[in-house]
């Protein structure tokens, strides 16, 4: 399924239609370059699911985590991780990623996502790809890839 | 007990491993006249192991930070003329950070304070950078903090309190530093690479027929919230372009232009965004830290700013060294956490790689 964003905005409404759609377990790997939007979309996915702290770039720290308090939910994490700066399964691994790939109660969204395929095909892990592509400078194409 | 007091500090939050040793004076924490002297401060950078993956790379950090911590300790003792015996209390930064090169410091900090029988102290990184100036503060004060992976303005309220006015919404400004330097293929870290391309430019301001202009993001919004990550895609678009058309000799001319226009609207909107939390709050004292707070134009700006509109604000500033990641920084804190005899179990102390400074 491809969907065309304009700006901003609605990237962040993208994401948070999506969330609404999470029931916990899913690991998104997301695909794009830099100011593809990755970071944006989390954003509006955050907001599906109540958090309120500000989503902002894990590029530093690698993996950002945010408690979800909604009891309607059985989600009970956000799981953000970033790879942008060459991280493989083993700097995952180092960094305690890889146990929230399991949890049926975490939902995990991973920018620069691709080089992890792999090792979750190998780990029988189910995984969703969004493959987002820079149109103009501010429009974007998500192609949502099951 | 005694009047004075030695604080060894450790800091491994990201790839620094640092070992500091202060002295001061044993006060109560609001009593006047408290006064404390770095004695050593010793940093073991990994910076240049890391240029080459473009950003630090956990596994190894960890593994460096392994081989340099007891060096480091042991240097900043010698450097500092204390016997680790002399040391009446160990403080270690437990978060923000890495989690694996977090783990590295507080494991022996902890360690060393369970075998030598010390209390121990845990301070938040971003703490550290806020007190990573020799000056006493007046209150309230603003602090803006910024790095490779922060960016917030933060009022001080009071010696350790604190409060979290204003933060990237997105990229912090030296991760765009960062990012930027390598679209425009300058290098890492990107500070100072895109510092030294933009200092370049004052002879020649312009190409003709082209103009590089960039957006100031959320400048006229009002609050304390940043971004910088649209910034970032801005850069890439206009550079993509300027690649097109562009001979080799001018986009060399563009590269260091951009680079200073960059440079120039990040420290604007940083230098603004301050200066209206500092008018809010009534701020006495406006203090800047972190790595960011080296970069030159910033230091300049800021200054310029703050005297024009808010003459009566002070505004400190780390030293250079003081400023990216160390430990002295962190024994700073640390020394206001004894006056107000906040310590932690050793067995209780763990890294939290998303502590959030509140109070």
């Amino acid at each position: 399924m491809k969907v065309i964003t304009k700006n901003e905005q609605q990237t962040i409404k993208l994401g948070e239609k999506f969330g609404q759609t999470l029931k916990g377990g899913e690991v998104v790997l997301l695909v794009g370059d830099l100011g593809a939007g990755k970071t944006t979309f989390v954003k509006g996915v955050a907001k599906a699911l109540g958090v309120k702290r500000v989503v902002n770039s894990p590029t530093f720290v690698l993996m950002k985590i945010y408690v979800i308090k909604n009891k309607e939910l059985r989600i009970t994490n956000l799981i953000h991780i970033d790879t942008y700066r060459g991280l493989d399964i083993g700097d995952l691994k180092n960094i305690g990623a890889v146990e929230y790939f399991k949890r049926k109660d975490c939902v995990s969204f991973v920018e620069w996502g691709e080089s992890l395929e792999d090792y979750l095909k190998k780990e029988k892990i189910n995984f969703k790809k969004i493959v987002i592509k820079n149109i103009s400078e501010t429009k974007r194409e998500f192609n949502f890839i099951e | 007990m005694k009047k004075q007091l030695t604080i060894l500090a450790i800091e491994s939050s990201c790839d620094e491993t640092a070992a500091a040793v202060l002295s001061g004076s044993r006060y109560m924490l609001h009593d006047t006249g408290h006064s404390f002297k770095i004695l050593s401060n010793c940093v073991s950078s990994q910076v240049q192991v890391h240029a080459k993956y473009g950003g630090v790379v956990p596994e190894v950090a960890a593994r460096l930070h392994i081989e340099k911590i007891l060096p480091m300790i042991q240097l900043a003792l010698k450097q500092a003329k204390k016997k680790i015996a002399e040391i009446d209390y160990i403080a270690v930064t437990a978060g923000p950070g890495l989690m694996s090169s977090l783990m590295i410091g507080t494991e022996t900090a902890k360690t060393l304070a369970l075998a030598l029988n010390k209390q121990l102290i845990r301070i938040n990184h971003i703490e550290g950078h806020l007190l990573s100036i020799t000056e006493q503060l007046e209150f309230p004060a603003v602090g803006l903090v910024v790095s490779g992976g922060h960016t917030q303005i933060i009022l001080v309220k009071d010696y350790l309190k604190y409060k979290l006015i204003g933060e990237t919404r997105d990229d912090a400004a030296g991760e765009a530093f960062d990012k930027v330097a390598k679209i425009l293929g300058l290098g890492y870290p990107g500070g100072p690479a895109i510092s030294v391309a933009a200092a370049k430019v004052e002879s020649v301001k312009s190409i003709p027929g082209i103009e590089i202009k960039l957006p100031r993001p959320m400048l006229d919004k009002v609050g304390f919230e940043m971004s910088f990550s649209g910034l970032k895609t801005s850069v890439l678009y206009k550079w993509n372009e300027l690649v097109k058309i562009l001979s080799p000799e001018n986009l060399d001319k563009a590269r260091n232009l951009m680079a200073y226009e960059f440079q120039k609207a990040v420290v604007e909107v940083l230098v603004a965004k301050t200066a209206a939390a500092a008018l809010k709050f009534k701020a006495k004292t406006i203090v800047l830290g972190g790595g960011v707070s080296a970069n030159k134009w910033l230091r300049s700006e800021m200054l310029r700013v703050i005297s024009e509109k808010l003459p009566d604000v002070n505004v400190l500033m780390p030293e250079m060294k003081m400023a990216g990641d160390n430990a002295a920084m962190i024994a700073q804190a640390a020394y206001f956490h004894v006056l107000k005899k906040d310590f932690i179990e050793p067995t209780k102390l763990k890294p939290d790689p998303g502590w959030e400074l509140v109070s």
